[in-house]
């Protein structure tokens, strides 16, 4: 047994007890009953799983929790897809996963949404040419399986999120005016 | 027989057990047990988007694998688990668990075996007859079937108990025996032979002389095709005489004929639906309850399957009542539809009384347990006429693995072979099929269902014969058109519109198509190839019914209650969108998954809709309360025409009988006017209620109105098809008012809901049940793909699919399931195989990495194009589409990769090893 310690969406939870191969998923579905994060191979092939992990530096990357025992996350920062949403607002994502029709079982959702963030936020540290765009999505979510969509909602919501807000997440194209707004490491607009 | 997707079912009361059901009230509103609720409360919903959209990605409890105890109200907190134990091995006599490899720390608190389920009294339900758990001193029936039930109440000791069996061989096995032999599933032939010209009638057809099965049985198992000079096979005799007539002549064609004889295998597959199946359930001693939810595509059916399990069980063991609570699920693909899965959720409470418990396979099980599609062995003929081009003559004949339980094999085989032609229209059909039992996972209800496998087949095999004969594949397709009036293969018209003639024009046209041999040409260091292909797919199932319930409050809400499952499917927007076409609002509430709603209409049933007499039927139909069925299965391909069928229904009476009087009275138009009657002429158009002349009235005015005149402000209908909507009048506003329902209960004002006798009712006739296809709709796909020789990897570099679906009421709902289909058909057109037996899914060691799905690198994201035809009138119904636009993806691959290597694959997955082979 480990004593754990994390905090998870902003707030601190333990230091509680846990066995040393209790994987992640089982300690937020089990014990914390947080079942937004889903389990859906145990594997880390399907990535239904994964939260954000925020690094001290200001960076982030997702991390599947079907096969990382939970002690592994002691002292982290992470992000779920209940964290998302603040102050009864849904984030730009969020609402282009909706207005896209990007889910039907809804079931990898989850997964998907925090890829994207993170996308969203790489791009936003450091912006990428606009040709490069579609591949970059692609490159960022391709580890994720969804079995009803297609994919193509998602990598269209995801697409449009960035182009709404090029300034932000795109380099200046020569010949136009104006740039990526400079933007600090670990922004969550 | 009549293979039958479904068993015998009763309303309210099975076995002696009162049966409420009810979607599961929390399963919307996240919450979480120490306070881990969303920042802020719940948020507002966009503008635009599905009705479960916020739910879905604010991380929202609405799975059946997302719920525990302590989410539900009035239960203990504490949840207990359970381990479904699964034997890997179908060829040795079953020895026995040897549960000493656990620690004492993670030992079960009760183990359940073959020999308690016996003392406990329960009966297996007829659609999943066979042994529930391997009786120990047996060899398992099939691979994968449960040995044991063990139950935890610690999810510490259930966690390790888990990993200690996933990781060594528990079980103890005695002498080998070799797998049990179990009869066939169903062997069934269907023979048509068109009269000599296209009015004459039929020389045979199954619709005139009724379906026939051989009944007799090599050595082998296999049926015996021949005519047999005896009794017993009789009306048999009659069709295969015809048959083997067909045969003949494909055997020794005549000169202008050319004749194809080929093979072709389909692989066994998993649904792989994302969220393994799941439940949870507690028996209560003290009220005798049994408290379970479930997340299945049949909710009627598995909470009537739970209470005939425990009908005559012994006291301890039979509740006097069962809850059953329906959630969302996290994909169906058919997968959900009739799973064994739910009777061990219940078993599990049943032996555990006082604990909830929580059954929940993990991957590994879900390949060992979950029902697959099935795999086919197909040999197809045909005969084509060198000079017209036109297909005068076709045989097959067809294998399926059905795996050890018969589950919807024999379904799966006549869906399948009344498919075998396709899109065709040809004189001479005889096409035999036999579902057999093997030691394999049990295969069942897949997206395609048996068509997917005869038409890919078929079209692969007529892309052949238009090379064979020199003619373009989509004009040979052309001259062979069934058209509208014409027989299918069964011998009974399509009823619904066919839209075959305009998809083969639009590939015609399209790009891929035009520009093919230009792109090969200028193919440098890659393989091009294009190919088309065009399926239809019957959607229904020959009995289905749907339910709904529609109020519209004062200010003008709309509620809307149904019985489908949102499946992913979108099932709750597509009913809102088409009730908001009526009463001029998005609904403000959709409830899915709701039987508890419907009880004011008092229905009963009783029979089979797919075996009984037509005198059984008129007998019942004399009770005004009596349907054929009170609620089906939800599938994705009837979504839209069934599962929006009784709420747009009731939205049409509350209209015609609550909205348009109060209309007419706020436009001042009195009896007697001719304006009286053309509810039909005004629309709705931005929440306003227009009829041409008069000033545009607000929705909620209207609503208000008529709740002051006490009219109708709600309605709740069943509806139910036979390849045809029963019909029912009703006695309303003065009138008999007649519908596509067949039982129907109003509300008016605010008053409670009352339910109208049928002053006159039209149920489809018995001898509909003949029926193949009726109901149908086409797709057609275009791709173009690279080919690399050295590694064999295929990139499909472009792709179109076509197709018709009457009235879109979502477009991005319909859309998205064409996306989604055609990754599918790229699966398990080069991706995704289940090898049978020992090597296969029973063993339990497969997950994903070894079983491989199409993932977004795997498809054209960007170049893939999808056309929906406009409906053919503004008023034509809804068609189901989400089973078709998978189907000829698979066949235009084929043929696209015969395009580009020259050589035609007669098995699936075409895997780059095997492509590799045949380029080097």
């Amino acid at each position: 047994m480990t004593a754990l310690s994390l905090t998870i969406n902003g707030r601190a939870h333990g230091p509680v007890e846990v066995r040393d191969d209790l994987s992640m998923n089982d300690f937020l579905r089990e014990v914390l009953g947080m079942t937004g994060t889903k389990f859906g191979c145990g594997a880390a092939q399907c990535l239904s799983c994964v939260v954000i992990i925020d690094e001290p530096g200001g960076t982030s990357y997702t991390n599947p929790t079907c096969v990382v025992p939970a002690i592994n996350f002691n002292g982290k920062h992470i992000r779920t897809v209940e964290g998302h949403a603040q102050g009864g607002v849904l984030t730009p994502l969020q609402t282009a996963f909706i207005e896209h029709f990007s889910f039907q079982c809804g079931y990898c959702t989850a997964g998907f949404l925090n890829e994207g963030q993170v996308l969203l936020e790489r791009l936003a540290a450091e912006p990428i040419p606009r040709a490069d765009l579609e591949q970059t999505i692609l490159e960022a979510l391709d580890g994720h399986l969804c079995r009803c969509t297609g994919y193509v909602r998602y990598h269209q919501a995801v697409r449009d999120v960035i182009l709404a807000d090029a300034a932000r997440y795109l380099q200046a194209e020569a010949g136009m005016t104006g740039g990526a707004a400079p933007a600090a490491k670990g922004d969550r607009r | 027989m009549q293979p039958s997707r479904r068993e015998f079912l009763k309303w309210g009361t099975v076995s002696g057990i009162v049966l409420s059901m009810s979607r599961y009230a929390g399963a919307q509103t996240p919450g979480f047990a120490d306070g881990q609720g969303l920042s802020g409360g719940v948020p507002r919903s966009p503008a635009k988007g599905r009705v479960d959209g916020v739910a879905k990605v604010t991380g929202a409890k609405l799975y059946p694998s997302d719920f525990r105890a302590a989410d539900m109200p009035g239960w203990p907190a504490e949840t207990a688990h359970a381990l479904l134990v699964r034997t890997p091995d179908a060829t040795h006599i079953y020895d026995g668990i040897d549960l000493s490899a656990l620690d004492a720390a993670s030992r079960p608190a009760v183990v359940v075996t073959a020999e308690d389920l016996a003392k406990a009294g329960v009966k297996v339900p007829p659609f999943y007859a066979g042994d529930l758990f391997c009786p120990r001193g047996q060899t398992p029936l099939y691979l994968g079937q449960p040995v044991a039930l063990l139950l935890f109440t610690s999810f510490d000791a259930y966690d390790r108990a888990r990993t200690a069996f996933r990781n060594g061989n528990l079980l103890r096995f005695g002498v080998e025996t070799g797998p049990i032999k179990q009869p066939n599933y169903a062997a069934l032939r269907f023979t048509r032979v068109a009269g000599a010209t296209p009015d004459a009638p039929d020389l045979y057809s199954p619709v005139q002389e009724g379906w026939v099965s051989p009944g007799f049985m090599e050595s082998s198992g296999r049926p015996l095709w021949k005519p047999l000079p005896v009794a017993q096979g009789g009306d048999y005799a009659k069709g295969a005489t015809f048959g083997e007539e067909i045969r003949q002549s494909l055997a020794t064609p005549a000169p202008d004929m050319v004749v194809l004889d080929r093979t072709f295998e389909t692989q066994s597959i998993d649904p792989m639906f994302l969220e393994p199946e799941s439940g949870l359930a507690w028996f209560e001693p003290g009220s005798q309850t049994l408290d379970i939810l479930l997340g299945v595509q049949s909710p009627f059916e598995i909470a009537s399957a739970i209470a005939f399990l425990l009908g005559e069980a012994q006291p301890g063991f039979k509740p006097a009542r069962i809850h059953a609570r329906f959630t969302s699920i996290g994909g169906g693909f058919g997968g959900r539809d009739h799973t064994p899965f739910p009777l061990y959720v219940a078993l599990a409470a049943l032996f555990l009384p006082n604990h909830p418990v929580r059954l929940a396979h993990d991957r590994f099980q879900q390949f060992q347990g979950g029902v697959k599609r099935h795999a086919f062995q197909m040999r197809s003929q045909i005969a084509i006429d060198r000079t017209t081009g036109k297909m005068m003559a076709f045989a097959a004949d067809h294998v399926l693995d059905g795996g050890g339980l018969a589950n919807y094999s024999a379904s799966v085989a006549v869906v399948g072979a009344t498919a075998a032609i396709g899109i065709y229209d040809i004189p001479k059909v005889d096409v035999t099929t036999v579902a057999e039992h093997t030691r394999g996972v049990a295969a069942g209800s897949m997206r395609g269902y048996g068509t997917l496998q005869t038409m890919t087949a078929l079209e692969v095999l007529i892309d052949e014969a238009a090379r064979e004969l020199k003619i373009d594949p989509i004009e040979l397709r052309r001259r062979n058109l069934l058209k509208t009036g014409g027989r299918a293969m069964t011998g009974n018209p399509w009823t619904v519109s066919v839209r075959t003639p305009e998809i083969l024009d639009k590939l015609a046209a399209h790009p891929i198509w035009r520009d093919r041999g230009a792109r090969k040409a200028a193919a440098r260091g890659v393989l091009v190839g294009t190919g088309v292909a065009c399926c239809t797919k019957d959607y229904g199932t020959g009995a289905d019914c749907s339910l709904g319930r529609v109020e519209i409050a004062p200010d003008g809400a709309i509620t809307i209650h149904a019985d489908a499952v949102e499946m992913g499917n979108g099932i709750g927007t597509s009913i809102a969108r088409r009730v908001a076409a009526i009463l001029g609002r998005t609904a403000d509430s959709v409830n899915v998954a709701r039987i508890n709603t419907f009880d004011e209409l008092g229905l009963v049933t009783s029979g089979d809709p797919y075996t009984m007499t037509q005198a059984e039927q008129d007998a019942a139909a004399k009770n005004p309360r009596w349907v054929p069925e009170i609620s089906s299965a939800t599938s994705a391909s009837i979504g839209a025409h069934v599962g929006t069928q009784a709420a747009a229904q009731a939205a049409r009476i509350v209209f015609r009988f609550g909205m348009w009087p109060a209309a007419l009275e706020l436009w001042g138009i009195k009896p007697g006017d001719p304006r009286e009657f053309l509810f039909e002429e005004a629309f709705w158009q931005a929440n306003e209620l227009i009829l041409s002349g008069l000033p545009p009235l607000a929705q909620a005015a209207v609503a208000a109105r008529a709740h002051q005149r006490g009219d109708v402000t709600g309605a709740m209908a069943h509806a139910f098809s036979r390849w045809a909507w029963a019909q029912a009048a009703f006695p309303l506003g003065g009138m008999n008012w007649a519908a596509d329902i067949d039982a129907l209960a109003v509300r008016r004002g605010a008053g409670a809901f009352t339910v109208l006798d049928r002053s006159f009712v039209f149920f489809p006739p018995t001898d509909y049940n003949r029926i193949g296809t009726a109901f149908t709709s086409s797709c057609g796909t275009a791709v173009r793909i690279e080919i690399t020789p050295a590694s064999g990897l295929v990139r499909i570099t472009d792709a179109y699919s076509v197709f018709e679906c009457g009235e879109v009421l979502v477009p991005e709902l319909v859309e998205g399931q064409a996306q989604g289909g055609f990754a599918m058909g790229v699966g398990y057109t080069l991706l995704e195989t289940l090898p049978p037996f020992e090597d296969g899914p029973g063993n339990g060691r497969w997950n994903l990495g070894d079983y491989v799905v199409a993932r977004a690198s795997d498809l054209p994201l960007h170049k893939l194009e999808i056309e929906v035809l406009p409906p053919v009138s503004p008023k034509e119904p809804p068609k189901g589409m989400a089973e078709v636009v998978m189907i000829p993806i698979v066949p235009a691959l084929l043929n696209a990769i015969h395009d580009a290597t020259g050589h035609r694959f007669q098995s699936l997955p075409v895997t780059p090893d095997m492509l590799k082979r045949v380029l080097t």
